[in-house]
């Protein structure tokens, strides 16, 4: 059986004093994802390897990680697809180190919070309480469906140059999820996120090099998302269309 | 956590983020160069601000000058300055060019809109568009420099 | 001040430095000889007209300002602790009104300034 070499860096932030990479042999199959051959050789190799993943579908965003230099999903990478004799696995950049593979999401979850990542109501009693459904057109929600099936696996946030220094500023995740609600005709929160996304440290801080939407598994499209909020800043019109901005978006009367 | 695991374990690329775009896309690329040679325009032009002071007399003349413009031209107009030149032009038209394609793209104009996902899946924002302007930019670039080294290395001067 | 008002600032620099830059290249280096543009006599003649002494001092600042608030922006995503952000703000500023009064002497001086030898 061909074998695969598996580079994995390894590092305790409280005993080690720096980053190591260690190599593992691991069986090679066909149709194997990078996860599995992880999984192999912390099953049968080294118990120590520190390791994250739950739904083994793209669904959880749990197994994000730099796997041959970008970041990928690990579950969702197979080791063919990558056509190469060596896989090396490395945590994510930009996220503090738990162990091993394994990185520190809190911020990063904390980041997506801040940008109120629902919708928004003027009257709060109605937002509360709703009369009745907020039916939208297609139209209207192909305008923000593809930023919904956003995962948070932080591929995109650690792929990013701005993020790479600048601590305050909420990455594409955030930004994207953002635009997400702001472009959604049911939504009034627009002007108090962008109050504080028109900042020094707001979407002015993003250069469109697009890594977020080169390395999103989930065809999210960050970068898309922002440089749409910074014409919807730029412009002063909302980032719906111009007749929904006329109007206040009403539930839809209760049928029957 | 100690405060020295958390520092150790930080992770945050830092300036390697913004210099080194291997493994990413190429746009990326253009990211990079774009920074770069915005510093160094601005440094040639501080520079340059420093040497056109000599025609009239330096920082601290008082009028034009032509034994004070003499004097720097014969410290800048070699082939040295010339090769500075070149570089400054070449970096100049790319930094223009590719700025007007950010600018176009960061008002949203060129990217096209929100779309339901059809695998494989090509980010809209990354569209071809986006490589042509680049390579558009590139090659204004090398044009600009060929006329500029035809001037200042074509024997004419 | 909101951003999107500076990144206005840095956009409208931009376009009107790709008319500026582009006319400066072409007179250095296609209208006239080079030799000929740099030369102190050409220089001295082109300079005391009023048209050119002011598309210089257009240049100039239009330059800079895009240069150094582009500056800015790099410094303020390279660190941001409070200090830091404050001096890069007003070192901005600073570094913007010195060297536009820097290079408009040399421009005053020239249309101005008595001739030396
Ligand atoms: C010739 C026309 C020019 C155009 C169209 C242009 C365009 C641009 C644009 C659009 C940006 C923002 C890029 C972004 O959002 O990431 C930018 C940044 C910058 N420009 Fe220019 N520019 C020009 C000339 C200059 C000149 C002459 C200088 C030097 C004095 C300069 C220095 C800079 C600097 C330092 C930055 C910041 C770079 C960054 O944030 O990555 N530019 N330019
Ligand atoms: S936008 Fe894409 S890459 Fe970023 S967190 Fe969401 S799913 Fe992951
Ligand atoms: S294990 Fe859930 S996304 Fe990979």
């Amino acid at each position: 059986m061909k074998e695969l070499r598996l580079v994995v860096q390894k590092f305790d932030p409280f005993s080690d004093a720096a980053p190591r990479l260690v190599e593992y042999a691991v069986p090679r199959r066909e149709g194997m994802t990078v996860l599995d051959a992880l999984l192999y050789a912390r099953d049968y190799v080294d118990h120590s390897i520190g390791l994250r993943f739950s739904c083994r579908q793209a669904s959880c965003g749990s197994c994000g990680m730099k796997i041959n230099g970008r970041p990928r999903l690990a579950c969702y990478t197979q080791v063919d697809e990558l056509g190469a004799e060596k896989v090396v696995a490395q945590p994510l950049d930009n996220f503090a180190i738990i162990k091993d593979l394994v990185t520190d999401l809190g911020s990063f979850f904390q980041r997506h919070r801040e940008v109120t990542p629902r919708l928004v109501r003027d009257d709060a009693q109605e937002q509360d309480h709703p009369t009745g459904e907020y039916l939208m057109k297609p139209e209207e929600l192909s305008r923000v469906l593809q930023f919904t099936y956003c995962i948070k696996c932080g591929l995109c946030t650690s792929s990013c140059p701005t993020v790479a220094t600048d601590e305050r500023f909420p990455g594409p995740q955030a930004l994207a999820q953002a635009y997400r609600y702001t472009a959604d005709v049911r939504d009034q929160g627009g002007a108090e996120r962008m109050a504080e996304l028109d900042g020094t440290h707001g979407i002015w801080r993003c250069h469109f090099a697009g890594s977020c939407s080169y390395v999103c598994p989930k065809g999210v499209d960050p970068a898309l998302g922002i440089q749409l909020l910074k014409r919807h800043v730029m412009s002063g019109r909302p980032p719906h269309s111009k007749d929904d901005a006329t109007k206040v978006w009403k539930p839809a009367e209760k049928q029957q | 956590m100690s405060s020295g695991a958390e520092g150790k374990a930080k992770n945050r690329r830092g300036l390697s983020g913004w210099l080194n775009p291997y493994h990413y896309n190429f746009e990326r690329w253009a990211y990079v160069f774009q920074r770069v040679t915005g510093v160094a325009i601005l440094a040639y032009v501080i520079g340059h601000l420093g040497d056109t002071s000599f025609f009239v007399g330096g920082p601290t003349g008082t009028g034009p000058s032509e034994s004070s413009w003499t004097f720097i031209s014969g410290l800048v107009e070699n082939s040295f300055g010339h090769l500075i030149l070149i570089l400054v032009v070449l970096v100049v038209i790319f930094h223009g060019a590719n700025g007007i394609r950010l600018i176009v793209s960061e008002l949203g104009l060129i990217l096209g809109r929100p779309s339901p996902i059809e695998y494989p899946y090509r980010p809209k924002s990354l569209r071809s568009v986006q490589r042509v302007l680049i390579w558009v930019a590139i090659a204004l670039a090398l044009v600009g420099t060929g006329w500029a080294v035809l001037i200042l290395f074509g024997g004419s001067i | 001040m909101k951003e999107s008002r500076l990144m206005l600032l840095q956009y409208s620099t931009a376009v009107l430095a790709v008319v500026l830059v582009a006319i400066h290249l072409v007179m250095q280096g296609i209208a006239t000889p080079y030799s000929t543009a740099i030369s102190y006599a050409t220089i001295l003649s082109i300079y005391r007209t009023w048209f050119y002494a002011i598309f210089l001092e257009a240049l100039l600042v239009v330059v800079l300002v895009h240069g150094f608030n582009g500056v800015r922006i790099i410094l303020h995503e390279w660190r941001q602790t409070a200090p830091w952000s404050r001096w890069v703000d007003l070192g901005t500023v600073v570094a913007i009104v010195a060297t536009v009064a820097f290079g408009s002497r040399t421009v005053i001086l020239a249309v101005f300034g008595g001739v030396a030898g």
